[in-house]
């Protein structure tokens, strides 16, 4: 499954339990009126139990997804990897058009004027990796490519009239 | 007990008519937005992006509108809001959004909303409509802080104080509390007091910025940070479109009791939930600058795990009250009811996209794609829009004392749903694909999707339509019962 399918999928599961939620307390109001204060009684005892599930829910994600952050360990900056400068500006990017398969390698994403995004498709199109590229620094992008072929970066963060157009395509692998 | 005078009637007219108006008009625009990705509806980027920062900035205002008015029309009924000051708050607004209009349509200013210096500067558009841009949001910001002001000064007036006010008392010393005597906030003071402090916050920073950027304007020479611009940015516009959910959900404490007849009192966990949301909604905003590496490290798991909590107090109080509020209530479904109900839905769904996002590694997929407009749209066109219409057509349905017939119902709510359910699946399926937002001409899928998109939001507009001229026949159509809504709290 590619990760938009895994992305869909897991929107899919979440919005349709909690439609089925609010599609069943619709139909009650066809099923014989409760006092509201029997309702309450029963209400606040699976409140509870929401509570608890859901704060251990979250905090357990939270906690999961904290070893795939995108951010650069400080022995990552220190391995080897070859230092790939990127420049963003209205409308294009300043970067070399081959690079190698495999090797690490560090971009580092700046601007020349306003607020750009250097997004990274892989040849089958997906958004692999991204970052902003903001005047006045430099963002540090580390990306091992696995696949030879045609990738093509996109600027991801609006930048005036020509934003769509901005992209670049470069090959990794070959020569 | 009757609870409404005629200023605040007219008040909440003129706010959530206006609002309702600008909504409407803007989902045309929105429309010709997704026509044109679909290919169908020629534009010149240097025009669509001109219509889409008019989109942008107009829905948000008017919404914020809507939810100005509707609280001002509940808090008016136990606090004293004086009408002079709304007229002028309003009049600062309008005035702002002609500016806006005018920016964008006359100047073609395509900043967008959500501006990003020093992007103001470097477009290709007139010099002179960055300016009536910046002015116009100022207006509008000095407009929105003069009601916060108001608001929160009634708010304190009324329940004693900061500490009165959030219910201190009540949560840590009942019995002293009881024993006092002092009033207790009703559930819809709740987002009276967090719009009205956090929206100060954030009219402050917006301030600020407007302040540097109007410098930056008049001056080139001035320098300004660009990581501390987008943090200004990012808090203010965040918090503004967070604001408007609230707000706007202030709207079902009163309008669920009196649809079905139940009561609905402020409670321990009610008030520790707002207390709660108050402060998330704060340090939520971090989570737009997951891809600023830069951005210091903590921020951003700060952002997570504030977005992931604030689905607590939102689900665990406000959601789960109002489904106790529905369960076996035998509500009737008048339109008024169905809107409302199903806002909770599409606040819900929208939240679900809006965590998936708020995760740093699949914002890595997600960050700046239609995921992003998706989410938001499920929760501004299927939550707020719908709190508003729904409020709307309770006020109509008790004053007229006349319900919608059933086949009528369905076909506004087949139309309305089903083609929001397409409009919006649109947006999520290009967005999980990777199709960026805000491109005049998108990649593939994007195109594609962007015509079944359009089709679903035509349908939707139809669904809008059909419920309007139902609203003008529940308006006009009946002699008014006894010239008053009956809209009370408890039913
Ligand atoms: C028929 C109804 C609507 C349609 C077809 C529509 C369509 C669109 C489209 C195509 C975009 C641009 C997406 C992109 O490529 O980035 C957009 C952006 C937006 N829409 Fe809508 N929209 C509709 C209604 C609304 C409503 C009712 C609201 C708010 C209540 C709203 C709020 C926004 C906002 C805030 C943006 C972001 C603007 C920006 O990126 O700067 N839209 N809409
Ligand atoms: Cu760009």
């Amino acid at each position: 499954m590619s990760v938009a399918v895994k992305l869909l999928v897991m929107f899919l599961v979440f919005a349709s339990a909690a439609i089925a939620i609010f599609l069943a307390v619709a139909y009650s109001t066809h099923l014989p009126v409760s006092e509201q204060h029997d309702v309450q009684q029963h209400g606040y005892a699976i409140r509870g139990r929401w509570f608890l599930a859901l704060v251990l829910f979250l905090i357990a994600s939270f906690a999961a997804s904290i070893p795939f952050y995108p951010y650069m360990s400080a022995t990552a900056a220190l391995a080897p990897a070859r230092k790939v400068p990127v420049i963003a500006e209205q409308y294009a990017f300043i970067m070399p058009s081959r690079l190698p398969v495999d090797k690490p390698i560090i971009f580092e994403v700046t601007s020349r004027d306003v607020n750009h995004d250097f997004g990274i498709y892989n040849p089958q199109g997906h958004l692999i990796a991204q970052v902003q590229a903001m005047p006045d620094y430099t963002n540090y992008l580390r990306v091992i490519f696995h696949a030879p072929g045609q990738y093509t970066a996109r600027c991801l963060e609006y930048c005036g009239v020509g934003h769509a157009i901005m992209a670049k395509t470069f090959t990794v692998g070959g020569k | 007990m009757l609870t409404s005078d005629n200023t605040s009637r007219r008040v909440m007219a003129l706010y959530m008519g206006t609002g309702l108006a600008l909504t409407a008009l803007m989902m045309f625009a929105g429309l010709m937005l997704r026509a044109s990705q679909a290919g169908w509806m020629p534009m010149s980027p240097g025009q669509f992006y001109a219509v889409l920062t008019l989109h942008g900035a107009v829905v948000i205002v008017a919404l914020m509108l809507c939810g100005m008015g509707g609280l001002w029309f509940l808090m008016r009924r136990q606090t004293s809001l004086s009408a002079a000051t709304t007229l002028i708050t309003y009049a600062c607004i309008a005035a702002g959004a002609v500016a806006v209009i005018a920016a964008t349509l006359f100047g073609g200013f395509a900043g967008l909303y959500t501006f990003l210096a020093p992007l103001p500067f470097h477009g290709s558009w007139p010099y002179w409509s960055t300016g009536a841009f910046l002015v116009g949001m100022t207006l509008i910001t000095i407009g929105w802080m003069a009601w916060c002001m108001q608001m929160l000064g009634a708010v304190l007036r009324a329940y004693g104080g900061a500490l009165g006010a959030l219910a201190w008392d009540f949560v840590w010393h009942r019995k002293a509390f009881d024993a006092s005597g002092k009033p207790l906030p009703p559930p819809e003071a709740f987002p009276a007091l967090m719009a009205g402090f956090d929206g100060m916050l954030a009219g402050m920073s917006a301030m600020l910025l407007g302040v540097a950027l109007v410098v930056r304007w008049l001056d080139a020479r001035v320098l300004i940070n660009p990581l501390w611009a987008k943090n200004l940015t990012y808090f203010f516009a965040h918090t503004y479109a967070n604001l408007i959910i609230y707000m706007l959900a202030a709207l079902i404490y009163v309008g669920l009791p009196y649809a079905t007849g139940r009561k609905y009192h402020t409670s321990t966990a009610l008030v520790v939930g707002w207390w709660c949301s108050m402060l998330l909604t704060l340090t939520n905003y971090f989570h737009h600058l997951y891809m600023d590496f830069v951005q210091p490290g903590p921020f951003q798991y700060l952002g997570e795990l504030s977005s992931y909590l604030s689905a607590v107090p939102v689900t665990v109080v406000t959601i789960f009250s109002a489904l106790m509020l529905v369960w076996r209530s035998g509500m009737k479904w008048t339109l008024g009811a169905i809107f409302m109900y199903t806002g909770l839905i599409g606040w819900v769904v929208g939240g679900i996209g809006a965590e998936i996002d708020a995760t740093v590694p699949f914002n890595v997929h997600l960050h700046n794609t239609l995921w992003v407009p998706a989410h938001f749209h499920t929760y501004l066109v299927g939550g707020c829009v719908l709190f508003a219409v729904g409020w709307v057509f309770l006020c109509l349905e008790s004053r007229s004392m006349r319900r919608t017939g059933a086949l009528l119902r369905w076909l506004i709510g087949l139309l309305t749903f089903g083609g929001m359910a397409v409009f919006l699946m649109g947006f999520y399926c290009a967005g999980a694909y990777g199709v960026p937002r805000r491109y005049a001409i998108e990649p593939p899928p994007g195109p594609e999707l962007a015509k079944i998109a359009s089709i679903g939001a035509t349908v939707m507009i139809i669904g809008f339509a059909l419920a309007f001229a139902e609203g003008v026949r529940l308006r006009f159509g009946y002699p008014d019962q006894e010239g008053d809504m009956r809209i009370e709290q408890g039913g």
